[in-house]
C-alpha cells in the first residue's frame, strides 16, 4: 500500500502538467510549437537503437567522465583550499574570475587548448561542473564541528586520516550537495561542448534539427535530456542513500516519529 | 508576492504549455492608412551581406516610402526565423538553403526579395583555404579529408560539395565539421582541420595568415549565386501585401545603390560591425543585384536533395516572390 | 548582536589581508597569460596576451556603446536573479519543510531541471522575440533551480534537536520558521545566492550571445563576427571581472549576516 501512495506521489504532478501540455496543444498550427502528440510521434520515429547507439552513448560516456573528473577535481581543491584560510583569500577572485566566463566562449578556449575531438569536449564539461563541486566542498570543509576538529587535536589525529575521517566525512552532506548540482549542469555542458566542432552526439544531433527545421524531432531530443536527467539522478539518489546513510540515519534518529 | 509566483509559472510553463505564443506578442504591422509610418522590425545577422539594408535605411529609402525601419542583428538564422514566424520581426535575412530547409519542412515563410549575390568570378567575398604547405591542391582532394563551415546545412557545406564535385570528387566522402568563423583560422593552422571555408571579414584573416586559397565554392555551387535572401512570414505576406510591396521597393533601391556605391557601403559597415578600417578597405564585397537569380536557388533545391540535406526538392516557386 | 564597533578594530586588519592577497592571486593569473602567447603556448594571434587586451579594454571603456551594454547586461542580470532568488526562496521553504510536497514535486523538479537553458532558446524567442525579456527568462529558468536546491536542503536539514525545542516552547509556524528554521538554513541559503549569482551571470552573457538582446553578450558576438579577437578578449574580462564583484559583494553580505556561524568565527578565532 505504502508503495502504491509513493508511486502515486511521483508520477502525481508530471502526469497532471502533461495531460495539461497534451491538450493544450492539441492541433497547434504554430511552426515552433507542435502538438505534443506531433513530439511524442517524432520521439518514437528519431530514437531508434541505432541512434542511441551512434549518437546517445557517446555523449553520454564523455557526459559521466567529465562529471566524476570534475568532482574528484572539485573535491581535491575543494578540500585543499578550504582547509588553508590564505590559499582560499588569493584564490577565490581567480576562482570567481574564471568560473565567470560564459560556456559558449570556452569552447573556443578548449578548442585552442586541446584540439577537435573527445578530449575538448571533456575538458568543457569539467571546466563547468567543477564550480558547484568545488564550492560546496570549501564550504564544507570551512564548516567543520569545532568539537570534532578539537577532539581530533586532542587524539592527535592528523593527516591522511583526519583528512577522511573528519574534514571529508564532515563536509561530505555539501560536497554532495554540490555533486548534485553538478549534474543537471554537465548534461547542458554536454550540449553546448557538442554545439561546435563536432560530427556526432545527442547534443548535436539535437542542433542540427534545429538548423534543418525539424522542430517535432527537436523537441524530441529535449525530451530526451530531460529523460536522461531523470534516469542520471535517480542512479545518483541510490549512490547518496549509500554513501550518507550514517548522515541520514543520525538526523532521522534525532527526529522523533 | 504576487509577481514571483507568476515567473515562476511562466518559467514552468516554458516547458508545460505550448499555447503561450500565439495569441499576445503577435505585433503584426497595421497597414499604413491614415499616413503614419509602418514601425517595421527588420532581424538580420551582422556581417557585411547586410549592408544594403543598412544603406537604404541611411538614405532614406525606407522613410520615404512610410516605413519606419528597425534593424535588429541576432547571431543567425536560429534566431531570425522563429522571430518572424511569431511576428516579433516583419523580415528577416537568412542564406538561401537554410530558406529550402525551412520550406521543405513546411515553416510558414516567403521570400520578398534577394539578400546578396557571389560576385562570379574567383576574386569572390568566400573562399576555400589550405595551409600553404598542405597536400591538397585542389578540391577533389578534399575526399576524406576534414572541412570546418561555420554551421552545416546551410550554403556553406552545400556550396564546398558543389567545388569537389565540379572538380571530380565525390562529395559524400568530403568530412564537414562545425567550427564558427573566429576560430577556424587558428583551426586550420594548428592542423586540426584539414580545409576552412570562410567569408569576409575572416578571408582576409586567412590571406594575412598565408593560407592558400584553392576555390570559390560560391561560384562554383551555381553562376552568380544568390546566397542569401531576405523572407517574411507567410501570414504577413497575406494580412499586409502592400507593406511587402514597399519593404521590397525600398530593398531593390538600397540593392542597387549598394551595388555601384562601393565606398559608402564600406563606410556603413563600419557602424554595425566593428571590423577595422583596414581590413574593410581591402575586403571583396558581394553582389548586390535588385532581382534574384531564380536558377541558381533552383540548383541550390537540387544539390541539397543530391547531398542528402533533403529527401525531396522544395517547392522553390513557392518559396520564392 | 554583538556591537559592531566593538568587532571592527580585528576585522579592519584582516579584511586588508584578504583583499591583498586577492588582489595577488589575480595580478599573478595575469602575469600567466601574458606570458604564455608570448612564449608560443598559444598561438598569439588567437589568445593575445594580457597587456594587448587591457590596452584594447582602455579604448572600449571610451566608447558609449560598451556602457549602454554593461548596464543593460547588468539590468537583465539583477532581474533574473531577483525573480529567482525570491521565487527559490518562497518554494523551497514550502517544500522543505513540507515532505509530502517534497515527494509530490521530486520527479518534476528532476526532470526540468536538466533541461538545458539552450534548448528552450527556439521557444523564448517566440514569446519574447530578441529582447532582454528573453534572456530574462532564461536567467530564471537557470537561477531559480540553483536557488531552489539549496534552500530545500537548508530547511530539510535544520536540526532536528532545535526542531523539538521550538515545538516545547509551542512557537507558532512563522516563529519557528524565523528563529529556528532561517538561521539554520541560512548558510545554504547564501551559497545558493552565491550560486544564483554566479549561473544568473553566466546566462545572461550566454542568452545575449546567442540571442541577440542587447547587452555585453551581444557585443562580443559582434566583435566575434568581425574578427575583432583582442576586443572579445577585453569584453570577456570585463565579465569575469563582474563575477569578481558580484562574489565579492555576496561574500561581504555573507560576512555581515553569518558572523554567529562555526565556518566565520572558526576563520577568526585561533589563527
Amino acid at each position: 500500500m505504502r508503495i502504491l501512495w509513493r508511486i502515486l506521489l511521483a508520477i502525481g504532478l508530471p502526469v497532471v502538467l502533461v495531460a495539461g501540455w497534451w491538450f493544450d496543444s492539441a492541433g497547434s498550427e504554430d511552426f515552433y510549437q507542435p502538438a505534443l502528440s506531433t513530439i511524442v510521434d517524432a520521439f518514437g520515429r528519431t530514437w531508434t537503437w541505432e541512434m542511441f547507439q551512434e549518437q546517445v552513448f557517446p555523449s553520454l560516456w564523455r557526459l559521466l567522465a567529465g562529471y566524476f573528473l570534475a568532482v574528484l577535481l572539485g573535491v581535491a581543491l575543494g578540500a585543499l583550499i578550504g582547509l588553508s584560510r590564505s590559499s582560499r583569500q588569493v584564490l577565490e577572485p581567480v576562482l570567481e574570475f574564471l568560473r565567470a566566463f560564459p560556456p559558449p566562449v570556452l569552447v573556443p578556449i578548449a578548442i585552442l587548448l586541446a584540439g577537435i575531438g573527445d578530449r575538448t569536449k571533456i575538458l568543457v564539461i569539467v571546466f563547468g561542473c567543477v564550480w558547484p563541486v568545488l564550492l560546496n566542498t570549501i564550504e564544507g570543509v570551512r564548516a567543520r564541528d569545532e568539537v570534532l576538529s578539537d577532539t581530533c587535536r586532542t587524539y592527535r589525529i592528523t593527516g591522511l586520516l583526519r583528512l577522511r575521517h573528519l574534514v571529508l566525512r564532515a563536509a561530505s552532506p555539501q560536497i554532495v550537495t554540490g555533486a548534485r548540482q553538478a549534474l543537471p549542469l554537465a548534461i547542458i555542458l554536454m550540449v553546448i561542448s557538442e554545439m561546435m566542432a563536432a560530427n556526432e552526439g545527442l547534443g548535436f544531433t539535437v542542433l542540427q534539427f534545429q538548423r534543418g527545421f525539424q522542430i517535432p524531432e527537436m523537441w524530441s531530443g529535449v525530451l530526451l535530456l530531460g529523460l536522461i536527467g531523470i534516469v542520471l539522478s535517480l542512479l545518483f539518489r541510490l549512490a547518496e542513500r549509500s554513501l550518507l546513510g550514517w548522515y541520514h540515519g543520525q538526523r532521522a534518529g534525532q527526529r522523533e516519529f | 508576492m504576487r509577481r514571483p509566483l507568476i515567473a515562476l509559472f511562466t518559467a514552468v510553463a516554458l516547458l508545460a504549455t505550448a499555447a503561450c505564443g500565439d495569441s499576445s506578442d503577435d505585433n503584426s504591422a497595421a497597414p499604413a492608412a491614415s499616413g503614419k509610418p509602418d514601425a517595421v522590425n527588420a532581424g538580420v545577422i551582422a556581417i557585411l551581406d547586410v549592408a544594403p539594408i543598412y544603406l537604404g535605411k541611411e538614405k532614406g529609402f525606407f522613410s520615404k516610402r512610410g516605413i519606419d525601419l528597425t534593424l535588429t542583428t541576432a547571431q543567425g538564422g536560429a534566431a531570425i526565423v522563429p522571430a518572424v514566424l511569431s511576428g516579433q520581426y516583419q523580415f528577416g535575412f537568412s542564406n538561401a538553403v537554410s530558406l529550402l530547409l525551412a520550406k521543405s519542412q513546411n515553416a510558414p515563410l516567403k521570400v520578398v526579395c534577394n539578400g546578396n549575390n557571389s560576385t562570379g568570378v574567383a576574386d569572390d567575398f568566400a573562399g576555400l583555404f589550405v595551409k600553404p604547405d598542405s597536400p591538397i591542391q585542389s578540391p577533389k582532394d578534399l575526399v576524406g579529408k576534414t572541412v570546418a563551415a561555420n554551421t552545416l546545412k546551410n550554403i556553406v557545406d552545400t556550396s564546398v560539395r558543389a567545388s569537389v564535385k565540379k572538380d571530380g570528387g565525390d562529395p559524400s566522402q568530403v568530412k564537414f565539421t562545425e567550427l564558427p568563423f573566429p576560430e577556424q583560422v587558428g583551426a586550420l593552422q594548428a592542423g586540426r582541420v584539414d580545409a576552412i571555408f570562410v567569408v569576409e571579414p575572416f578571408q582576409q584573416a586567412a590571406i594575412a595568415a598565408g593560407m592558400r586559397k584553392i576555390a570559390s565554392s560560391y561560384v562554383d555551387a551555381a553562376p552568380n549565386l544568390t546566397v542569401a535572401l531576405y523572407f517574411t512570414s507567410a501570414k504577413l505576406a497575406g494580412e499586409n501585401p502592400d507593406l511587402v510591396k514597399r519593404f521590397t521597393e525600398a530593398m531593390q533601391e538600397s540593392l542597387a545603390y549598394a551595388d555601384s556605391h562601393g565606398d559608402e557601403v564600406r563606410d556603413i559597415i563600419g557602424t554595425y560591425t566593428k571590423i577595422d578600417p583596414a581590413t574593410r578597405a581591402k575586403m571583396t564585397l558581394p553582389k548586390w543585384p535588385a532581382d534574384i537569380n531564380r536558377e541558381s536557388v533552383d540548383a541550390l533545391a537540387t544539390a541539397a536533395v543530391t547531398d542528402g540535406l533533403l529527401t525531396q526538392k522544395p517547392d522553390v516557386a513557392g518559396l520564392l516572390p | 548582536m554583538v556591537s559592531v564597533a566593538a568587532r571592527r578594530p580585528r576585522v579592519t586588519g584582516r579584511r586588508y589581508r584578504s583583499v591583498t592577497l586577492g588582489a595577488l592571486g589575480l595580478i599573478g593569473f595575469g602575469l600567466v597569460l601574458e606570458v604564455a602567447p608570448r612564449i608560443g603556448v598559444v598561438p598569439i594571434d588567437f589568445a593575445p596576451p594580457t597587456s594587448q587586451i587591457l590596452v584594447t579594454l582602455v579604448e572600449q571603456l571610451d566608447q558609449g556603446s560598451f556602457w549602454t551594454a554593461l548596464l543593460r547586461t547588468l539590468t537583465t542580470w539583477a532581474s533574473g536573479l531577483a525573480i529567482a532568488v525570491v521565487a527559490g526562496a518562497v518554494i523551497g521553504v514550502l517544500l522543505g519543510s513540507l515532505p509530502i510536497l517534497r515527494a509530490a514535486t521530486a520527479t518534476t523538479i528532476e526532470f526540468l531541471r536538466p533541461i538545458p537553458s539552450v534548448a528552450l532558446i527556439p521557444l523564448v524567442i517566440v514569446l519574447y522575440g530578441t529582447t532582454p525579456r528573453s534572456t530574462i527568462t532564461l536567467v530564471v529558468y537557470a537561477a531559480f533551480w540553483q536557488m531552489l536546491i539549496q534552500v530545500m536542503h537548508g530547511v530539510a536539514d535544520v536540526d532536528p534537536v532545535a526542531l523539538d525545542t521550538a515545538r516545547s516552547f509551542r512557537l507558532g509556524p512563522w516563529a519557528k520558521v524565523r528563529y529556528v528554521v532561517w538561521p539554520s538554513a541560512l548558510p545554504y541559503v547564501m551559497t545558493g545566492l552565491r550560486l544564483a549569482a554566479a549561473v544568473a551571470l553566466i546566462l545572461t552573457i550566454t542568452g545575449e550571445l546567442v540571442i541577440g538582446s542587447p547587452g555585453l553578450g551581444k557585443e562580443i558576438d559582434t566583435a566575434q563576427q568581425s574578427n575583432e579577437v583582442r576586443t572579445v578578449y577585453a569584453l570577456i574580462l570585463v565579465t569575469g571581472v563582474l563575477g569578481v564583484l558580484i562574489n565579492l559583494v555576496i561574500r561581504r553580505g555573507e560576512r555581515a549576516l553569518l558572523s554567529w556561524h562555526p565556518a566565520n568565527r572558526a576563520e577568526k578565532g585561533a589563527a
